[in-house]
């Protein structure tokens, strides 16, 4: 018996030892990074990279990767070469950023803010709370050092935010000035915090005594609540000392978020188990018009719960915030002095204190380039699937880590929304625009072209060339368009029978598809149909119709959203495609209302075994329906779905009716049912699932348990391979501010004054910006604008301006002497903003120089 | 008196004996059943109190319900110009199809004793939240699709322990005091740290400073199609964690067996076959083994059982697609069904084995039996 036990533990350490050793014949690409080497052959490459369509990689490999500890490891190892999750432990991104076979990407996103209770000033249990005063919520943006929370307490992986609107997205690039304007007002001033609180603390009448606040003999206390899941942790720590050291008793509840949320979220504010709270909010897009932050953060309106309906603003900022978020302004400009306005009193409620706006970093191979985008990062990048690729070679092999996979079962109806299963489906899909990484902005990619029209006084602006707007006095919607759909007799009702008095929208939107848009085909090899753009519109009808086998009370919500504003559409022509939309939806950016009006083609031919899974109750295409009804929820991927549908697909084949065959008939080709689901068919027996596209990638295989997912490159994508490359990176600013440091502010223009420095004389001072992109100067026609904002000793606003371009990057600020003069003497801040139209990020410098009377020397 | 009719006399007696032993052994048995059947059921129910904190899951599950309806309607450019009010009540009318979806407008007592009922019948019903990898719904699928996973690493590394641990203890334990056994002795202390700790130290040296060995997961992605090479995959992906796990528990085992039987080995009959001078194979066999027998097989059952519980960290460090996490995940979700379908699957379990080694203790040990059947 002994003997038998020593021969197979001995067998089993051989075979172990055997296998471990044994040379991998297909295993894991291990594409280990070198910085030495980027970009070789260039020149080979760039006409490989002319000549090659579609995608960038012959093969890209997701796995299910958990623990951020060891992305570094894996990068080094050669064993990933890419993570699309956000990272945002300082340990973590220095050890990436030290190592020279890895580099990062960074993206904005979430912003960390105080949340304070203004319930009171007296609470439910008789204690008094401070942050009922404004002015004490006020203060509290002087007595944080947003700069030590951003640099000290994150790491360095943060930028410091005081305004109800991210440092990241349009609305603040848009209004730098005004933001610089109000940072500096509430830049960290601890005597001036001190101040305030004492001012606001005597008018609730506390008393300070022993250097501790009091009232009716009680000590006042505040519950602080400290979210422990990450650096928030040390952001409550810190806070709790600063409230501490200004008089106040602080009790830390360190909670987690479910924790603080039976708190903070749901009990009444008035009850008082809480003053503060350390909150976090995340944006995975860029938001281009953030007008409704104001009503959602500080007003009533923003949300049912207690909270909210505790904030009491001012009625001035009340009826600004109620207007910015109803869109309610004649034209930019005023929209522009409205927010102005709007965050001005914003800091002056402080229902919120804005801290940071944390960095995300995506961690990636030295040799791997990709558009990240500046909210979501790189799982957040529509365009991430027409950007990977290594440097220095085109095609290969390509892993990429996700902290999970397969989240939820993926049908494009009711499907995943899990971010990261999201991320794999964009590169099988192909939609008619892409938002821009870098700015939020729409860029056409299925179509060639657009129409807006919009009525008279709508504020509608447009930024991109490849659409035009124009302005009508009524849009009138025509008789035959489509306006609804009669799911009892299956048939689409039009205008002039649903509303034969006449109807009219907002808005008309006239999109040109791509001329060869029906010569593309789906991944199965069946070439684009217009059934596929009337399908969908069919099911969404379909699903919010109780007439219907397919209706889903979760689908409500939304269509009813979608039918306040929609007005109807019609097919103007199918060769090319033209479709018109008519809505009374506005966005400021006309961009925006075509990625929101232009119908999106998906595989009708796969809709439909969906549909008849749905109708014959084996399954169904939401989560909420699947429930209820107690069938799988719909996945064309993988699970039990799969056995369902092969058997619809196998009675479709047969010839079996198919549901709104009249409505899709004129959109047919001739032959093209058979032709479908003879392509699907050999599609699942090749590859085993059901998941068809159009985009670069196709689904290659699904390991739900191993926890991979392969995607392959789609031979049948015509568009080059570089299309998208020239937004792999973010073309963020670099500035260089220089003038002089001391200047001569005498009262008599022309003979007192100098430039110490400057080069053009003792009239004037002259300070040189210089703005570049990765070493190159940054072009003039990329650049918004460049202001200044010109701060004398007392940090009084003394002038504000544009800067004049130079040419080459270069741009010039004159401040002349008699500015100069009405600085008078002392240490004065010069500010820059610059605006790009590349990306929504501003970028800033400032210049500290000193001011002297005219007739004193000045040091050169 | 003849000797024939004495010996009629006897089968009666003895048929009797038999009889009386196997009413004790059935009373035994429905005693012991019906004893299990309670203290699963009790079990059960415990963790679903648990698992619910008394129904308080409910209040924040509202809350999370209404925090990600409101941030789903904010993120829709659907529902950019609603005004605040009809948002609002849009919201409010979502939430309310996700409360009637969970029922959780059922009082929590309905709701607890409806699981419990189900998950006394062994109807584990459909998850809350989660899915199963596939993307089923159905607790069972979610459970069983990860159960070969887990049965074959924890099962290759607890069965290679036990048996490594046993024989090696036999060994040490009649060489007691050897360089070997005190070598042992010394290491045993080892097993304090855990298996994922030794796991992350393999890692670094086999799989990233010596890229021999893969770092996680459980096949090579995209997994191979061929099955030799798919099995010779897997068998890569396994040695890092089934290391971990031996480095982590064998020397501790093997002194705890080696303790075991230096007590049996002291025994008064042992010393006696020693000084008859019996072999030293057959002493091992059959006056150490034999007696030894029922504790072990006890702890190889409920090793055995012990697998299906998993290891949430390990399985974590080395990103392997187990139970444990799975158990991890539904905690995190509060998805009760999960948890309580994992949860009455081990209650079964554990209480079949239980039983088993109940009978089998009775059947081995008369004295188990009639003590059984007096109590």
């Amino acid at each position: 018996m002994r003997g038998v036990g020593l021969g197979i533990s001995a067998l089993l350490l051989i075979a172990a030892v055997t296998v471990a050793l044994w040379p991998l014949k297909d295993g894991p690409a291990r594409e280990r990074a070198s910085r030495e080497s980027p970009r070789l052959n260039a020149e080979l490459d760039r006409g490989a990279l002319a000549r090659r369509s579609g995608a960038l990689l012959d093969e890209i490999v997701f796995l299910r990767e958990t623990d951020l500890g060891r992305v570094t490891g894996l990068i080094e190892s050669g064993s990933h070469q890419l993570f699309s999750q956000g990272i945002s432990s300082p340990t973590v991104v220095n050890r990436l950023r030290d190592s020279v076979y890895a580099d990062v990407d960074l993206a904005f996103g979430t912003s960390s803010e105080l949340t304070l209770n203004p319930a009171g000033p007296e609470l439910g249990d008789g204690s008094l709370n401070p942050f009922a005063s404004p002015k004490i919520r006020e203060a509290l943006n002087w007595l944080i050092d947003r700069r030590h929370v951003a640099e000290e307490l994150y790491g360095g992986l943060a930028v410091p935010r005081t305004l109800p609107l991210s440092t990241a997205f349009p609305d603040y690039a848009r209004l730098a000035e005004v933001a610089r304007e109000l940072e500096l007002h509430y830049a960290h001033d601890p005597e001036r915090a001190r101040a305030a609180i004492d001012a606001g603390m005597d008018e609730l009448g506390a008393r300070r005594e022993g250097g501790r606040w009091t009232w009716r003999g009680e000590p006042v206390r505040l519950r602080l609540l400290i979210r422990t899941e990450d650096e928030r942790r040390r952001v409550g720590d810190y806070l709790a000392n600063l409230l501490q050291d200004e008089g106040f008793e602080v009790e830390r509840r360190y909670r987690t978020a479910e924790e603080a949320s039976r708190l903070w979220i749901a009990t009444d504010p008035a009850a008082g188990h809480w003053h503060l709270y350390t909150g976090a909010w995340i944006s995975i897009v860029i938001q281009r018009d953030q007008a409704d932050n104001f009503s959602f953060y500080y007003t009533p309106r923003g949300r049912a719960e207690p909270l909210w309906q505790a904030y009491r603003p001012a009625p001035e900022f009340d009826a600004l915030a109620d207007r910015l978020s109803r869109r309610d302004y004649r034209d930019w400009e005023e929209r522009q002095a409205m927010m102005a306005e709007a965050l001005a009193l914003a800091l002056a409620d402080s229902s919120r204190v804005w801290l940071v706006d944390q960095l995300n970093a995506s961690a990636r191979a030295a040799n791997v380039e990709v558009a990240a985008d500046l909210a979501g990062g790189v799982s957040g990048s529509a365009l991430w699937p027409y950007t990977l690729r290594y440097t220095d070679r085109l095609g290969g092999r390509m892993v990429v880590g996700l902290p999970g996979l397969l989240g939820e079962p993926w049908n494009p109806v009711a499907g995943s929304n899990w971010a990261f299963d999201r991320m794999i489906i964009r590169a099988t899909q192909d939609p008619v625009v892409l938002p821009d990484p870098y700015t939020g902005l729409y860029h056409p990619q299925r179509i060639t072209r657009a129409e807006v029209a919009v009525e008279q006084g709508v504020p509608v602006e447009h930024t991109l060339e490849w659409l035009e707007v124009t302005r009508e006095g009524s849009i009138a919607v025509p008789d035959e368009a489509w306006v609804d759909w009669d799911a009892l007799h299956g048939r689409f009702i039009t205008a002039e029978e649903a509303h034969p008095e006449g109807l009219s929208a907002r808005t008309r939107v006239r999109v040109h598809y791509d001329a060869d848009l029906f010569e593309r085909p789906w991944h199965d090899g069946s070439p684009l149909s217009p059934a596929d753009i009337v399908l969908p519109w069919i099911l969404d009808f379909e699903r919010a119709s109780e007439a219907s086998p397919l209706f889903d009370p979760a689908h409500l919500a939304t269509f009813e959203a979608f039918r306040r504003h929609f007005r109807g559409w019609r097919i103007l022509s199918t060769d090319p495609l033209v479709i018109e939309i008519y809505s009374d939806q506005i966005f400021p950016d006309a961009e925006s209302i075509v990625a929101a009006r232009a119908p999106s083609p998906l595989p009708w031919h796969v809709l439909m075994l969906g549909i008849l899974g749905e109708r014959r109750g084996e399954l169904a295409f939401s989560s909420n329906k699947a429930d209820r009804q107690r069938v799988d929820w719909l996945s064309l991927v993988a699970g039990p779905s799969l056995p369902a549908l092969a058997r619809l697909l196998e009675l479709a084949r047969g010839g079996h009716d198919l549901p709104y065959e009249a409505a899709l008939g004129e959109w047919l080709v001739p032959g093209e049912r058979e032709r479908r689901f003879e392509s699907l068919a050999a599609w699942h027996e090749a590859f085993g699932h059901f998941w068809v596209g159009s985009g670069p990638y196709r689904l290659h295989s699904v390991h739900p348990v191993e926890g991979s997912v392969v995607l392959r490159r789609f031979e049948g994508y015509r568009d080059p391979a570089d299309r998208w490359l020239g937004l792999s990176t973010a073309p963020i600013p670099e500035l260089v501010l220089d003038g002089p440091l001391v200047v001569a502010a005498g009262d008599d223009p022309g003979a007192g004054a100098l430039a110490a420095g400057g080069a053009e004389g003792r009239e004037a001072a002259v300070f040189r910006l210089s703005v570049t992109v990765e070493g190159e100067p940054y072009p003039e026609e990329a650049i918004h604008e460049v202001n200044y904002l010109l701060f004398d000793g007392q940090g009084s606003l003394a002038q504000r301006g544009e800067a004049s371009s130079l040419g080459d990057g270069e741009w010039r600020v004159l401040l002349d002497a008699e500015t100069l003069a009405a600085l008078g003497s002392g240490a004065n801040s010069l500010e820059l903003a610059v605006t790009s139209r590349w990306v929504a990020l501003p970028a800033f410098a400032s210049h500290v120089f000193a001011t002297v009377p005219g007739d004193e020397e000045v040091p050169r | 008196m003849t000797p024939e009719s004495s010996t009629e006399s006897r089968l009666p007696s003895l048929r009797r004996a038999r009889l009386r032993d196997l009413r004790h052994l059935l009373l035994f048995a429905v005693r012991r059943l019906v004893a299990l059947l309670v203290t699963v059921l009790v079990g059960v129910y415990l963790t679903i109190v648990v698992a619910n904190m008394g129904g308080q899951v409910d209040e924040l599950r509202l809350v999370q319900i209404r925090s990600e309806v409101v941030e789903t309607v904010r993120a829709d450019p659907a529902f950019f110009d609603m005004p605040g009010e009809e948002r609002n009540a849009l919201v409010e009318r979502q939430v309310a199809l996700e409360v009637e979806r969970l029922r959780l407008d059922q009082p929590f007592v309905v709701r607890s004793l409806d699981y419990l009922q189900r998950a006394m019948s062994l109807d584990l019903g459909r998850a809350e939240q989660m899915h199963s990898d596939r993307g089923s719904r159905e607790v069972r699928d979610i459970i069983t699709e990860r159960l070969p996973a887990t049965l074959l690493l924890f099962g290759t590394a607890n069965l290679l322990v036990f048996f490594t641990a046993v024989f090696a203890a036999l060994r040490l334990s009649r060489h007691y005091g050897s360089a070997l056994d005190r070598t042992v002795i010394a290491l045993a202390p080892s097993s304090a740290a855990p298996g994922w700790f030794y796991g992350i130290f393999l890692i670094l040296l086999l799989a990233f400073l010596f890229p021999l060995l893969p770092a996680g997961g459980m096949v090579t992605a995209p997994p191979p199609e061929n099955r030799l090479e798919y099995a010779a995959s897997l068998i890569r992906h396994m040695l890092l964690p089934v290391a971990a796990m031996f480095f982590s528990s064998i020397f501790v085992s093997i002194y705890s067996w080696r303790t075991f039987f230096l007590i049996h080995s002291s025994e008064d009959y042992v010393e006696m076959a020693r000084a008859k001078g019996l072999p030293s194979h057959r002493i091992e066999r059959r006056y150490i083994l034999r007696p030894a027998l029922a504790p072990i097989i006890t702890s190889f059952l409920l090793m055995l059982i012990g697998l299906w519980s998993g290891a949430i960290i390990l399985e974590q460090v080395f990103n392997w697609p187990g139970l444990g996490s799975l158990l991890f995940q539904a905690i995190g979700h509060r998805d009760t069904p999960v948890i309580i379908g994992g949860v009455v699957i081990f209650a079964y379990l554990l209480a079949a084995t239980v039983f088993v080694l109940d009978i089998l203790y009775a059947l081995l040990d008369p004295r188990v039996r009639i003590q059984g059947g007096r109590r």
